[in-house]
Protein backbone atom coordinates (compact mmCIF):
# COMPACT_ATOMS: atom_id res chain seq x y z
CA UNK A 1 0.00 0.00 0.00
CA UNK A 2 1.36 3.35 -1.01
CA UNK A 3 1.10 6.35 1.26
CA UNK A 4 -0.08 9.59 -0.24
CA UNK A 5 1.91 12.77 0.33
CA UNK A 6 -0.65 13.90 2.92
CA UNK A 7 -0.45 10.64 4.87
CA UNK A 8 3.31 10.70 4.94
CA UNK A 9 3.23 14.29 6.25
CA UNK A 10 0.81 13.26 9.01
CA UNK A 11 3.06 10.34 9.93
CA UNK A 12 6.09 12.63 10.05
CA UNK A 13 4.25 15.04 12.29
CA UNK A 14 3.22 12.15 14.57
CA UNK A 15 6.84 11.09 14.79
CA UNK A 16 7.84 14.63 15.62
CA UNK A 17 5.22 14.93 18.37
CA UNK A 18 6.17 11.53 19.74
CA UNK A 19 9.88 12.28 19.91
CA UNK A 20 9.25 15.77 21.24
CA UNK A 21 7.11 14.33 24.06
CA UNK A 22 9.75 11.72 24.88
CA UNK A 23 12.40 14.45 24.93
CA UNK A 24 10.32 16.71 27.13
CA UNK A 25 9.64 13.87 29.57
CA UNK A 26 13.35 13.11 29.66
CA UNK A 27 14.13 16.79 30.16
CA UNK A 28 11.50 17.13 32.89
CA UNK A 29 12.79 14.07 34.72
CA UNK A 30 16.30 15.44 34.51
CA UNK A 31 15.14 18.72 36.03
CA UNK A 32 13.20 16.99 38.79
CA UNK A 33 16.35 15.07 39.58
CA UNK A 34 18.08 18.38 40.21
CA UNK A 35 15.43 19.88 42.43
CA UNK A 36 16.39 18.21 45.66
CA UNK A 37 17.72 21.49 47.03
CA UNK A 38 15.26 24.01 48.48
CA UNK A 39 16.87 26.81 46.52
CA UNK A 40 16.41 25.35 43.06
CA UNK A 41 14.42 27.78 40.92
CA UNK A 42 10.97 26.75 39.75
CA UNK A 43 8.89 27.97 36.81
CA UNK A 44 6.71 30.94 37.71
CA UNK A 45 3.98 32.94 36.05
CA UNK A 46 4.30 36.60 36.86
CA UNK A 47 3.42 39.88 35.21
CA UNK A 48 1.06 42.76 35.75
CA UNK A 49 -2.51 43.80 35.19
CA UNK A 50 -3.90 47.30 35.23
CA UNK A 51 -6.78 49.53 34.36
CA UNK A 52 -6.21 53.14 33.40
CA UNK A 53 -8.38 55.98 32.24
CA UNK A 54 -6.55 58.47 30.03
CA UNK A 55 -7.83 61.85 28.89
CA UNK A 56 -5.81 63.18 25.97
CA UNK A 57 -6.89 66.24 23.97
CA UNK A 58 -10.30 66.04 25.69
CA UNK A 59 -10.87 62.48 24.49
CA UNK A 60 -11.37 59.84 27.20
CA UNK A 61 -9.78 56.46 26.65
CA UNK A 62 -10.20 53.33 28.77
CA UNK A 63 -7.05 51.26 28.78
CA UNK A 64 -7.14 47.89 30.53
CA UNK A 65 -4.09 45.70 30.11
CA UNK A 66 -2.64 42.42 31.22
CA UNK A 67 0.94 41.42 30.63
CA UNK A 68 1.78 37.85 31.67
CA UNK A 69 5.43 36.84 32.00
CA UNK A 70 6.43 33.18 32.02
CA UNK A 71 9.80 32.27 33.50
CA UNK A 72 11.07 28.71 33.12
CA UNK A 73 14.52 28.06 34.61
CA UNK A 74 16.32 24.91 33.54
CA UNK A 75 19.30 23.55 35.40
CA UNK A 76 21.82 26.03 36.75
CA UNK A 77 22.42 28.06 33.61
CA UNK A 78 19.28 28.25 31.48
CA UNK A 79 16.22 30.45 31.56
CA UNK A 80 13.34 30.66 29.13
CA UNK A 81 11.46 33.97 29.37
CA UNK A 82 8.34 35.09 27.58
CA UNK A 83 6.15 38.17 27.90
CA UNK A 84 2.91 38.80 26.07
CA UNK A 85 0.97 42.05 26.17
CA UNK A 86 -2.77 42.48 25.84
CA UNK A 87 -3.51 46.18 25.80
CA UNK A 88 -7.00 47.55 25.24
CA UNK A 89 -7.79 51.01 23.89
CA UNK A 90 -11.47 51.90 24.07
CA UNK A 91 -12.91 55.27 23.11
CA UNK A 92 -16.31 56.75 22.36
CA UNK A 93 -16.88 57.62 18.73
CA UNK A 94 -17.35 61.39 18.41
CA UNK A 95 -17.36 61.70 22.19
CA UNK A 96 -20.61 59.86 22.86
CA UNK A 97 -22.18 56.42 22.64
CA UNK A 98 -20.60 53.19 23.81
CA UNK A 99 -16.87 52.72 24.18
CA UNK A 100 -15.37 50.81 21.26
CA UNK A 101 -11.87 49.81 20.42
CA UNK A 102 -9.36 47.07 19.97
CA UNK A 103 -7.17 44.92 22.15
CA UNK A 104 -3.60 44.90 20.91
CA UNK A 105 -1.86 41.53 21.29
CA UNK A 106 1.90 41.43 21.18
CA UNK A 107 4.74 39.15 22.09
CA UNK A 108 7.30 41.44 23.69
CA UNK A 109 9.89 38.76 24.20
CA UNK A 110 10.28 35.02 23.86
CA UNK A 111 13.89 34.22 24.55
CA UNK A 112 16.22 31.63 25.93
CA UNK A 113 19.14 32.72 28.08
CA UNK A 114 22.26 30.73 28.78
CA UNK A 115 24.39 32.06 31.63
CA UNK A 116 27.83 31.07 30.40
CA UNK A 117 29.83 32.48 33.30
CA UNK A 118 29.70 35.52 35.63
CA UNK A 119 30.59 37.78 32.71
CA UNK A 120 28.55 36.56 29.76
CA UNK A 121 24.95 35.55 29.15
CA UNK A 122 23.90 34.46 25.66
CA UNK A 123 20.35 35.25 24.63
CA UNK A 124 18.57 34.02 21.52
CA UNK A 125 15.04 34.51 20.23
CA UNK A 126 12.87 37.59 20.46
CA UNK A 127 14.10 40.07 23.05
CA UNK A 128 13.57 43.67 24.12
CA UNK A 129 15.98 45.86 22.20
CA UNK A 130 18.58 47.08 24.71
CA UNK A 131 18.58 50.78 23.90
CA UNK A 132 18.54 53.07 26.93
CA UNK A 133 17.03 51.86 30.19
CA UNK A 134 13.28 52.45 29.82
CA UNK A 135 12.44 49.61 27.45
CA UNK A 136 14.06 46.82 29.41
CA UNK A 137 13.76 48.00 32.99
CA UNK A 138 11.09 50.64 33.48
CA UNK A 139 8.31 49.76 31.01
CA UNK A 140 6.04 47.46 33.11
CA UNK A 141 3.13 49.49 34.49
CA UNK A 142 3.78 48.44 38.09
CA UNK A 143 7.33 49.82 37.79
CA UNK A 144 6.99 53.01 35.74
CA UNK A 145 6.50 56.13 37.83
CA UNK A 146 4.23 57.85 35.30
CA UNK A 147 1.77 55.89 33.21
CA UNK A 148 2.56 57.79 30.01
CA UNK A 149 5.74 56.53 28.37
CA UNK A 150 8.29 59.22 27.41
CA UNK A 151 7.89 60.88 24.01
CA UNK A 152 11.24 59.52 22.83
CA UNK A 153 10.45 55.97 23.95
CA UNK A 154 9.94 54.63 20.39
CA UNK A 155 13.41 55.78 19.30
CA UNK A 156 15.66 52.73 19.07
CA UNK A 157 13.48 50.49 21.25
CA UNK A 158 10.87 47.79 20.65
CA UNK A 159 11.62 44.10 20.17
CA UNK A 160 14.27 42.36 18.08
CA UNK A 161 14.62 38.83 16.73
CA UNK A 162 18.15 37.53 16.87
CA UNK A 163 20.93 36.95 19.34
CA UNK A 164 22.54 38.95 22.08
CA UNK A 165 25.49 38.82 24.45
CA UNK A 166 25.06 40.63 27.76
CA UNK A 167 26.33 40.72 31.29
CA UNK A 168 27.38 42.73 34.28
CA UNK A 169 30.46 42.42 36.42
CA UNK A 170 32.52 44.26 38.99
CA UNK A 171 35.48 46.25 37.67
CA UNK A 172 36.59 47.28 41.14
CA UNK A 173 34.80 47.76 44.50
CA UNK A 174 33.62 51.19 43.35
CA UNK A 175 32.31 50.42 39.88
CA UNK A 176 30.35 47.80 37.96
CA UNK A 177 30.15 47.52 34.21
CA UNK A 178 27.15 46.20 32.31
CA UNK A 179 26.83 45.67 28.59
CA UNK A 180 24.63 44.24 25.85
CA UNK A 181 25.56 43.64 22.20
CA UNK A 182 23.03 42.27 19.74
CA UNK A 183 22.15 41.47 16.17
CA UNK A 184 18.58 41.41 14.96
CA UNK A 185 17.22 40.07 11.71
CA UNK A 186 14.47 41.50 9.53
CA UNK A 187 11.16 39.75 10.12
CA UNK A 188 7.62 40.37 8.96
CA UNK A 189 6.16 37.31 10.69
CA UNK A 190 2.97 38.23 12.52
CA UNK A 191 3.73 39.12 16.20
CA UNK A 192 7.45 38.66 15.55
CA UNK A 193 8.12 41.74 13.44
CA UNK A 194 11.60 43.18 13.74
CA UNK A 195 14.16 45.21 11.83
CA UNK A 196 17.63 44.20 10.74
CA UNK A 197 19.81 45.90 13.33
CA UNK A 198 23.06 45.68 15.19
CA UNK A 199 23.82 47.60 18.32
CA UNK A 200 24.80 47.68 21.91
CA UNK A 201 24.67 49.41 25.24
CA UNK A 202 27.31 49.98 27.88
CA UNK A 203 26.65 51.22 31.39
CA UNK A 204 28.70 51.97 34.47
CA UNK A 205 27.16 51.70 37.91
CA UNK A 206 28.85 53.20 40.95
CA UNK A 207 27.36 51.49 44.03
CA UNK A 208 28.76 54.04 46.51
CA UNK A 209 26.92 57.14 45.30
CA UNK A 210 24.37 54.90 43.48
CA UNK A 211 24.88 56.55 40.13
CA UNK A 212 24.50 54.86 36.76
CA UNK A 213 25.60 56.33 33.45
CA UNK A 214 25.65 54.71 30.07
CA UNK A 215 25.25 54.95 26.34
CA UNK A 216 23.54 53.03 23.53
CA UNK A 217 24.25 52.69 19.84
CA UNK A 218 22.22 51.15 17.04
CA UNK A 219 22.91 50.67 13.34
CA UNK A 220 20.05 49.92 11.00
CA UNK A 221 21.15 47.31 8.44
CA UNK A 222 18.31 47.86 5.99
CA UNK A 223 16.58 50.64 4.05
CA UNK A 224 18.30 53.94 4.93
CA UNK A 225 21.01 52.26 7.08
CA UNK A 226 20.70 55.02 9.66
CA UNK A 227 22.31 55.26 13.08
CA UNK A 228 20.77 55.96 16.47
CA UNK A 229 22.44 56.68 19.75
CA UNK A 230 21.46 57.59 23.27
CA UNK A 231 22.63 58.21 26.81
CA UNK A 232 21.10 57.40 30.17
CA UNK A 233 21.65 58.54 33.72
CA UNK A 234 20.18 57.41 37.03
CA UNK A 235 20.89 58.52 40.59
CA UNK A 236 19.49 57.50 43.94
CA UNK A 237 20.89 59.78 46.63
CA UNK A 238 21.73 57.95 49.86
CA UNK A 239 20.12 60.39 52.28
CA UNK A 240 16.95 61.32 50.42
CA UNK A 241 14.25 58.91 49.13
CA UNK A 242 14.58 60.37 45.66
CA UNK A 243 14.94 58.54 42.36
CA UNK A 244 16.33 60.58 39.47
CA UNK A 245 16.44 59.20 35.94
CA UNK A 246 17.08 60.64 32.54
CA UNK A 247 17.54 59.57 28.94
CA UNK A 248 18.58 61.22 25.71
CA UNK A 249 18.07 59.59 22.30
CA UNK A 250 18.72 60.61 18.73
CA UNK A 251 17.84 58.89 15.47
CA UNK A 252 16.92 60.04 11.94
CA UNK A 253 13.26 60.25 13.09
CA UNK A 254 14.07 62.81 15.76
CA UNK A 255 15.72 63.38 19.07
CA UNK A 256 14.82 64.33 22.59
CA UNK A 257 15.23 63.77 26.29
CA UNK A 258 13.32 63.17 29.48
CA UNK A 259 14.29 63.94 33.06
CA UNK A 260 12.24 62.43 35.87
CA UNK A 261 12.36 62.68 39.64
CA UNK A 262 10.30 60.56 42.06
CA UNK A 263 10.20 61.48 45.74
CA UNK A 264 8.81 59.06 48.32
CA UNK A 265 7.44 60.83 51.42
CA UNK A 266 9.24 58.46 53.81
CA UNK A 267 10.79 61.23 55.87
CA UNK A 268 7.66 63.33 56.36
CA UNK A 269 6.74 63.47 60.03
CA UNK A 270 2.95 63.77 59.72
CA UNK A 271 0.41 61.17 58.49
CA UNK A 272 3.27 58.71 58.40
CA UNK A 273 1.28 55.52 57.57
CA UNK A 274 -0.14 57.17 54.44
CA UNK A 275 2.77 59.40 53.51
CA UNK A 276 5.36 56.62 53.46
CA UNK A 277 3.27 54.92 50.78
CA UNK A 278 2.96 58.06 48.71
CA UNK A 279 5.29 59.22 45.95
CA UNK A 280 5.37 62.44 44.00
CA UNK A 281 6.74 62.37 40.46
CA UNK A 282 7.72 65.16 38.09
CA UNK A 283 9.01 64.77 34.55
CA UNK A 284 10.12 67.18 31.87
CA UNK A 285 10.61 66.01 28.32
CA UNK A 286 11.12 67.34 24.82
CA UNK A 287 11.00 65.84 21.36
CA UNK A 288 12.57 67.41 18.27
CA UNK A 289 11.42 66.23 14.87
CA UNK A 290 14.08 64.88 12.51
CA UNK A 291 14.86 66.85 9.36
CA UNK A 292 14.08 64.11 6.83
CA UNK A 293 11.33 62.33 8.68
CA UNK A 294 8.54 60.48 6.91
CA UNK A 295 5.19 61.19 8.60
CA UNK A 296 3.93 57.63 7.98
CA UNK A 297 6.97 56.35 9.85
CA UNK A 298 6.21 58.72 12.74
CA UNK A 299 2.67 57.33 12.96
CA UNK A 300 3.93 53.76 12.74
CA UNK A 301 6.26 54.23 15.69
CA UNK A 302 3.93 56.48 17.70
CA UNK A 303 6.17 59.55 17.56
CA UNK A 304 4.90 63.16 17.63
CA UNK A 305 4.55 64.88 14.24
CA UNK A 306 6.26 68.04 15.40
CA UNK A 307 8.41 69.53 18.12
CA UNK A 308 6.84 68.98 21.52
CA UNK A 309 7.53 69.81 25.15
CA UNK A 310 5.61 68.09 27.93
CA UNK A 311 5.86 68.58 31.69
CA UNK A 312 4.13 65.86 33.75
CA UNK A 313 3.31 65.59 37.44
CA UNK A 314 1.98 62.53 39.19
CA UNK A 315 1.15 60.87 42.47
CA UNK A 316 1.56 57.17 43.23
CA UNK A 317 0.07 55.47 46.26
CA UNK A 318 1.43 52.01 47.06
CA UNK A 319 -1.58 50.28 48.61
CA UNK A 320 0.38 47.14 49.36
CA UNK A 321 3.12 45.08 47.78
CA UNK A 322 2.53 44.97 44.05
CA UNK A 323 -0.61 47.13 44.08
CA UNK A 324 -0.31 50.78 43.11
CA UNK A 325 -2.82 53.55 42.44
CA UNK A 326 -1.63 56.35 40.15
CA UNK A 327 -2.79 59.69 38.85
CA UNK A 328 -0.96 62.20 36.70
CA UNK A 329 -1.37 65.44 34.83
CA UNK A 330 0.67 66.63 31.88
CA UNK A 331 0.56 69.49 29.43
CA UNK A 332 1.34 68.83 25.76
CA UNK A 333 3.02 71.93 24.35
CA UNK A 334 3.36 71.69 20.58
CA UNK A 335 1.83 73.54 17.67
CA UNK A 336 -1.34 73.21 19.72
CA UNK A 337 -1.55 72.73 23.49
CA UNK A 338 -3.72 70.38 25.50
CA UNK A 339 -3.96 68.52 28.81
CA UNK A 340 -3.08 64.87 29.39
CA UNK A 341 -4.66 63.16 32.40
CA UNK A 342 -4.20 59.58 33.55
CA UNK A 343 -5.66 57.70 36.50
CA UNK A 344 -5.69 54.01 37.33
CA UNK A 345 -4.34 51.04 39.20
CA UNK A 346 -1.57 48.55 38.46
CA UNK A 347 -1.06 45.18 40.05
CA UNK A 348 1.92 42.86 39.88
CA UNK A 349 1.30 39.14 40.38
CA UNK A 350 3.60 36.16 40.78
CA UNK A 351 2.37 32.57 40.87
CA UNK A 352 4.58 29.52 41.41
CA UNK A 353 4.24 26.67 38.96
CA UNK A 354 5.84 24.12 41.25
CA UNK A 355 6.70 23.43 44.90
CA UNK A 356 8.03 26.63 46.43
CA UNK A 357 10.21 25.21 49.20
CA UNK A 358 10.19 26.08 52.86
CA UNK A 359 10.39 29.66 53.98
CA UNK B 1 12.61 14.05 6.26
CA UNK B 2 12.23 11.36 8.92
CA UNK B 3 15.95 11.35 9.62
CA UNK B 4 15.81 15.08 10.29
CA UNK B 5 13.15 14.53 12.94
CA UNK B 6 15.21 11.75 14.46
CA UNK B 7 18.20 14.08 14.54
CA UNK B 8 16.14 16.83 16.19
CA UNK B 9 14.83 14.43 18.81
CA UNK B 10 18.37 13.19 19.41
CA UNK B 11 19.64 16.73 19.96
CA UNK B 12 16.82 17.40 22.42
CA UNK B 13 17.65 14.22 24.34
CA UNK B 14 21.33 15.07 24.42
CA UNK B 15 20.50 18.53 25.76
CA UNK B 16 18.36 16.97 28.47
CA UNK B 17 21.15 14.53 29.31
CA UNK B 18 23.69 17.36 29.52
CA UNK B 19 21.47 19.26 31.94
CA UNK B 20 20.82 16.12 33.97
CA UNK B 21 24.55 15.48 34.20
CA UNK B 22 25.09 18.86 35.86
CA UNK B 23 25.00 17.79 39.52
CA UNK B 24 23.22 19.92 42.15
CA UNK B 25 25.54 21.68 44.52
CA UNK B 26 25.69 20.67 48.14
CA UNK B 27 24.27 23.37 50.38
CA UNK B 28 27.09 23.10 52.89
CA UNK B 29 30.06 22.64 50.62
CA UNK B 30 30.91 26.30 50.16
CA UNK B 31 30.51 29.47 52.13
CA UNK B 32 28.98 31.59 49.39
CA UNK B 33 25.89 33.60 50.36
CA UNK B 34 23.54 31.61 48.18
CA UNK B 35 24.23 28.42 50.07
CA UNK B 36 24.47 30.00 53.49
CA UNK B 37 20.92 31.30 53.15
CA UNK B 38 19.57 27.75 53.41
CA UNK B 39 21.27 26.99 56.67
CA UNK B 40 20.53 30.34 58.27
CA UNK B 41 16.82 29.94 57.60
CA UNK B 42 16.56 27.31 60.30
CA UNK B 43 19.71 27.82 62.34
CA UNK B 44 20.67 30.49 64.81
CA UNK B 45 21.85 33.65 63.13
CA UNK B 46 25.60 33.86 63.20
CA UNK B 47 27.50 37.08 62.82
CA UNK B 48 28.65 35.93 59.38
CA UNK B 49 25.07 35.35 58.27
CA UNK B 50 24.13 38.73 59.67
CA UNK B 51 26.91 40.36 57.68
CA UNK B 52 25.71 38.63 54.53
CA UNK B 53 22.16 39.76 55.22
CA UNK B 54 23.30 43.35 55.72
CA UNK B 55 25.40 43.25 52.57
CA UNK B 56 22.48 41.69 50.69
CA UNK B 57 20.15 44.46 51.81
CA UNK B 58 22.69 47.07 50.78
CA UNK B 59 23.07 45.51 47.34
CA UNK B 60 19.31 45.13 47.00
CA UNK B 61 18.86 48.84 47.64
CA UNK B 62 21.65 49.73 45.26
CA UNK B 63 20.52 47.48 42.40
CA UNK B 64 16.82 46.60 42.62
CA UNK B 65 15.54 49.84 44.16
CA UNK B 66 16.90 51.79 41.22
CA UNK B 67 13.87 50.61 39.25
CA UNK B 68 11.16 49.47 41.63
CA UNK B 69 9.97 49.43 45.22
CA UNK B 70 10.98 46.52 47.40
CA UNK B 71 8.63 43.55 46.96
CA UNK B 72 7.73 41.31 49.85
CA UNK B 73 9.86 38.23 50.13
CA UNK B 74 8.75 35.31 48.02
CA UNK B 75 9.44 31.65 48.90
CA UNK B 76 13.07 30.65 48.22
CA UNK B 77 12.53 28.72 45.00
CA UNK B 78 10.40 31.50 43.50
CA UNK B 79 12.98 34.03 44.57
CA UNK B 80 15.72 32.01 42.88
CA UNK B 81 13.82 32.26 39.58
CA UNK B 82 13.09 35.97 39.99
CA UNK B 83 16.70 36.77 40.81
CA UNK B 84 17.91 34.82 37.77
CA UNK B 85 15.42 36.71 35.61
CA UNK B 86 16.62 40.03 37.02
CA UNK B 87 20.23 39.04 36.60
CA UNK B 88 19.60 38.78 32.86
CA UNK B 89 17.12 41.68 32.58
CA UNK B 90 18.99 44.21 34.71
CA UNK B 91 22.50 42.83 34.13
CA UNK B 92 23.10 42.41 37.85
CA UNK B 93 26.53 41.00 38.66
CA UNK B 94 26.94 37.41 39.82
CA UNK B 95 28.12 38.49 43.29
CA UNK B 96 25.24 40.96 43.70
CA UNK B 97 22.77 38.28 42.65
CA UNK B 98 24.05 35.86 45.30
CA UNK B 99 23.92 38.43 48.10
CA UNK B 100 20.47 39.63 47.05
CA UNK B 101 19.18 36.06 46.92
CA UNK B 102 20.57 35.42 50.41
CA UNK B 103 18.90 38.58 51.72
CA UNK B 104 15.57 37.95 50.02
CA UNK B 105 15.28 34.35 51.21
CA UNK B 106 15.97 35.01 54.89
Amino acid sequence: MKYSWFESEVCSKRHTVFFALISLLFLASSLVAQTSNDERPIPILTGNAGYFTNVDRGQTELAPEITPVLLVPMGDHWLVEARAAFEGEFERENGNGPYKGVVGKDIDYLQIDYIVNPYVTVTAGRFLTPFGIYNERLYPIWIRELHEVPLIFPLGTGSSDGAMLRGGFTINPKANLNYAAYFSTNSSVNKFESDRLAGGRVGFFFPGPRIEVGGSFQKELQEDRTNAFGFHFAWQPMRVPLNLRSEYARSHDGSGYWVEGAYRFNQVSFWRPAMRRTEFVARMQQFFLGEETDSSELSEYGLPHGNVRQPDFGLNFYVRDGLKASASYGRWLGTRNWNVWTMGIAYRFALPLGPTGAR
Amino acid sequence: MKSKFMLLAGILMLTAAAIAADPPKSSNSTADPATISTTTASAERTSEAENIRAEGEKRFRANCSRCHAAPHKFPPRMMATIVRHMRVRATITDADMRYILAYMTQ
